[in-house]
């Protein structure tokens, strides 16, 4: 029965959890910064705050005051709706994340599964902005990246069933507590699991190696060039947060979600997923970009036969 | 076995679009503006325009003395200043017959193969930004640039317009205390190039990206004139360093690095090669430096006798050449340099000729021009 | 099927190497200085903006014939027995190109370079510099040292 206390409830718990992912984000977007400098041998920000923690809160703020142009051409309605298809799905998949062991917004019984099918929902925003936007440029970018997007949902997925396949549910907090004896990364098969998981999961949110549609291309400037302002700052925001869930869901797959000796459950939680974040900045500080064709080539000729090899093997161990 | 082309397929109207990588673009080196015709992702037919950075030097050398003219040549191939000047100097020297002291040969040996190492550290390191490396191995490179470049800052008193050579000499002697910061920058830089290597070399994504891409055949790069580590990528030996020495060049020991495919990995590899080898001539330069008066003083007022000198020396880029008409005054009759860059661009629009968009910048960043020596 | 792994193996081997320099770099101290608040001192023999000292000047001329952008300019006054005093001693900053002609040309040494390298400025009259006035470069960043 739904009554009032219910409805409190959500509506505290949704707060909290929309703080929790604004803060979140800006503490990233500094740790990035901060990561990228000390691999390059300078500082990053120092001056706004202390380390220049405050340096995101100034950004923010420099983005807000920004004038709203929207240019001509465009179609009104897909442009302006863009942002909102890039942002909203990466803040629906916090439903199911698991901070702790009852700290979960609402434990679904299919929660992988609505993890993976509402973050497919962010190809429609890029390629919405890159159609809606009356450039050339954009369009290319749009239709590279929804290809690259869509090609790397098959590894990812395959990954993931490995995993499925060894707790035989999807729900997350099943999957946390399945690995309380030991982690799943320490299985051989779901090691492998793990790595193919982690370069699609690249792919997905647009991160270099594989930021092509993102970073400054060659020529062209990306699916989000004509936005400005608050809009620029949603396709920003929607990054890092993909990035963040990406991590949480890594590391409740496989290093055992919030499952640790000594500290509090969500110690452990933010630790392991904060460290795959530190792992993924690095990478993405390490490499140079890969080429379209190269990125559609590995995709479809090295990583996915590799994961559904990984998959008959998985189940032949679970059968045997 | 071809596959049949349907009736509908062959009425498609498919155009080409002309892009512009115009003058202000993040991976031209400089302003550079390449149009290009591209038909879908692959560059058709392509169209150099050059001389946005054009200032006149060879005219303006028409009304200045032979020493005035040396902060101008500082400012041609403004990456690698000190080999300008040497090759300037050298023209001028040859044409009136003058001789310069053995320390100053040395010194000028130094401080030419300092600022080949300077000049590839830029070159690998835009090139790896341009590929993507976001900024990581440019950050690396400019922080042993800076070891150099504080060296010159030591030496002459300025950071990258040195105006250091005199014809006759140099302009002040090595101050004290140099010999050890050099000591310890070759020892610093020796064990950078290994993590660079280990960083770029043979990265599997930068493989992906640079082996069998823009492949410069032989025949080719001779029939184009190319030069410098372009023209030894593709499996030419030549150097003037050793098939003409100029100064005390064929007192050193060391290794002209030749690879043989000409692809753009091959450029990248040579340069990387070559800063070792330029750090074996500086410690075999600073061991045997002689004793002696290698400075110049400024005032006197040259007058060559009348006649004429090409004389080219080996820059960072290829070879630099200077061809200077006197008619016995003061002033040059004409002054032309033959830039390195000028013809090493000349081959983009053969070699760019059919491969993606994304490789367009990858083999201009590996041909390592500066629109500064292009234009003068 | 042996060529594919092993070169499968040789490039995970390659990105955990590079990898490893970053990470290398990542625990080492940085190596830039935060400007506006720490300066370092220019070397010895550094050519910042032309300075003069006028009592040690004989107005022989040199460095205005040897300036190769013609940038200084000089007008003197005969005085009695042959002397000679400076009037105007006009350096024209936007044509400088910090060469240090001038400075080694100067038989007395009158006139040198200084360390003074941060030169914008928001009024262009200020690009004209009378070097005969002590004062000159009073409201500029940095003492004037020879």
């Amino acid at each position: 029965m739904f009554t009032l206390l219910n409805l409190i409830t959500m509506l505290v718990v949704g707060a909290m959890i929309l703080g929790f992912i604004a803060g979140s984000s800006m503490f990233l977007i500094w740790g990035e910064r901060k990561v990228s400098a000390r691999i390059q041998s300078r500082l990053g920000p120092m001056r706004v705050g202390w380390q220049g923690l405050l340096q995101s809160v100034a950004d923010a703020i420099k983005l807000l005051l920004k004038e709203d142009i929207m240019p001509t051409g465009v179609d009104k309605w897909v442009w302006q709706l863009a942002p909102f298809f890039a942002a909203v799905p990466s803040v629906m998949a916090f439903v199911v994340i698991p901070f702790g062991k009852n700290l979960i917004v609402k434990d679904l019984n299919v929660g992988i599964l609505y993890i993976t099918s509402i973050t497919s929902i962010c190809v429609l925003g890029i390629f919405m902005a890159g159609w809606s936007s009356n450039n050339k440029y954009s369009l290319l970018g749009g239709i590279r990246s929804a290809a690259q997007i869509i090609s790397y949902e098959v590894p990812l997925i395959l990954s993931i069933i490995t995993v499925v396949m060894f707790t035989g549910s999807l729900s997350m907090q099943k999957i946390v507590e399945e690995q309380s004896k030991y982690w799943f990364i320490l299985r051989p098969n779901l090691a492998v699991a793990f790595l193919i998981y982690m370069i699609s999961a690249l792919a997905e949110v647009n991160r270099t190696p594989f930021d092509i549609p993102e970073a400054e291309s060659e020529l062209v400037a990306g699916y989000h060039t004509e936005y400005s302002g608050i809009r620029f700052a949603m396709f920003f925001v929607a990054e890092y947060t993909n990035l963040f869930i990406i991590s949480a869901v890594a590391a409740t797959l496989f290093l055992g979600g919030w499952q640790g000796p000594v500290l509090p459950p969500v110690l452990w939680f933010l630790l392991k997923t904060y460290g795959i974040v530190f792992i993924l900045m690095w990478v993405r500080w390490s490499f140079p970009r890969v080429r379209v064709d190269q990125l559609m080539s590995f995709t479809w000729k090295v990583l996915t036969p590799i994961a559904f090899l990984n998959l008959i093997i998985s189940g032949w161990i679970l059968v045997r | 076995m071809e596959l049949p082309v349907r009736e509908e397929e062959k009425n498609i109207h498919s155009e080409e679009c002309y892009m512009n990588m115009g003058p202000q673009h993040p991976s031209t080196h400089g302003v550079l503006h390449l149009e290009l015709k591209l038909d879908g992702e692959v560059v058709v037919d392509s169209i150099v325009h050059i001389g946005y950075l054009h200032r006149s030097m060879e005219k303006i050398a028409e009304n200045r003395t032979y020493t005035q003219f040396i902060p101008f040549t500082d400012r041609l191939d403004y990456v690698s200043a000190m080999n300008n000047n040497l090759g300037y100097c050298l023209a001028v020297e040859k044409l009136m017959n003058m001789d310069v002291p053995l320390r100053a040969k040395y010194i000028r040996v130094i401080a030419a193969e300092l600022n080949r190492i300077a000049s590839h550290l830029i070159a690998i390191g835009s090139f790896a930004q341009d590929l993507g490396a976001l900024a990581t191995p440019l950050f690396y490179c400019f922080r042993e640039r800076e070891l150099i470049l504080d060296i010159f800052d030591e030496i002459c008193g300025n950071r990258l317009t040195y105006n250091y050579m005199r014809i006759g000499g140099v302009q002040f002697d090595l101050p004290d205390g140099i010999d050890k910061k050099i000591q310890d920058f070759i020892k610093c830089m020796r064990s950078r190039i290994k993590e660079y290597i280990d960083l770029l070399s043979y990265n599997v994504i930068f493989l992906a990206r640079t082996k069998d891409i823009g492949v410069l055949l032989k025949d080719k790069a001779v029939n184009y004139s190319v030069t410098g580590p372009n023209l030894r990528a593709s499996g030419v030996r030549c150097d003037l360093r050793k098939d003409e020495p100029y100064l005390v060049y064929d007192k050193f020991q060391f290794d002209i690095p030749v690879a043989d495919k000409g692809d753009v990995w091959d450029r990248y590899n040579i340069r990387i090669q070559e800063i070792e080898q330029s750090l074996r001539i500086i410690e075999q330069a600073l061991a045997g430096l002689p004793e002696g008066n290698p400075t110049v003083k400024v005032g006197r007022i040259h007058k060559p006798p009348a006649g004429e000198v090409y004389l080219r020396t080996e820059s960072p880029r290829g070879e630099l050449g200077f061809y200077i008409v006197s008619d016995g005054s003061e002033y040059p009759y004409r002054l032309k340099i033959r830039a390195p860059s000028f013809s090493n661009l000349a081959v983009i629009p053969e070699l760019i000729r059919g491969v993606k968009m994304a490789d367009v910048v990858s083999i201009l960043g590996s041909l390592d021009i500066v629109m500064g020596e292009i234009d003068r | 099927m042996k060529k594919y792994t092993n070169n499968l193996a040789a490039g995970i081997i390659s990105l955990l190497k590079g990898m490893g320099v970053t990470l290398k770099n990542f625990f080492s101290p940085a190596t830039t200085f935060q400007y506006p608040t720490q300066k370092l001192p220019m070397s010895p023999r550094f050519r910042g903006l032309v300075d003069l000292d006028p009592q040690k000047c004989v107005i022989c001329y040199q460095c205005v014939k040897i300036c190769p952008t013609g940038c200084l300019s000089i007008k003197h006054k005969e005085l009695a027995e042959g002397k000679k005093a400076l009037e105007v001693f006009k350096y024209k900053m936007e044509f400088c190109c910090f060469c240090g002609f001038c400075e080694q040309i100067c038989p007395k040494g009158a006139i040198y370079m200084n360390k003074i390298y941060e030169v914008a400025t928001y009024d262009h009259e200020q690009l004209y510099i009378n070097l005969l006035n002590p004062k000159k470069y009073d409201e500029w960043a940095n003492p004037t040292v020879k």
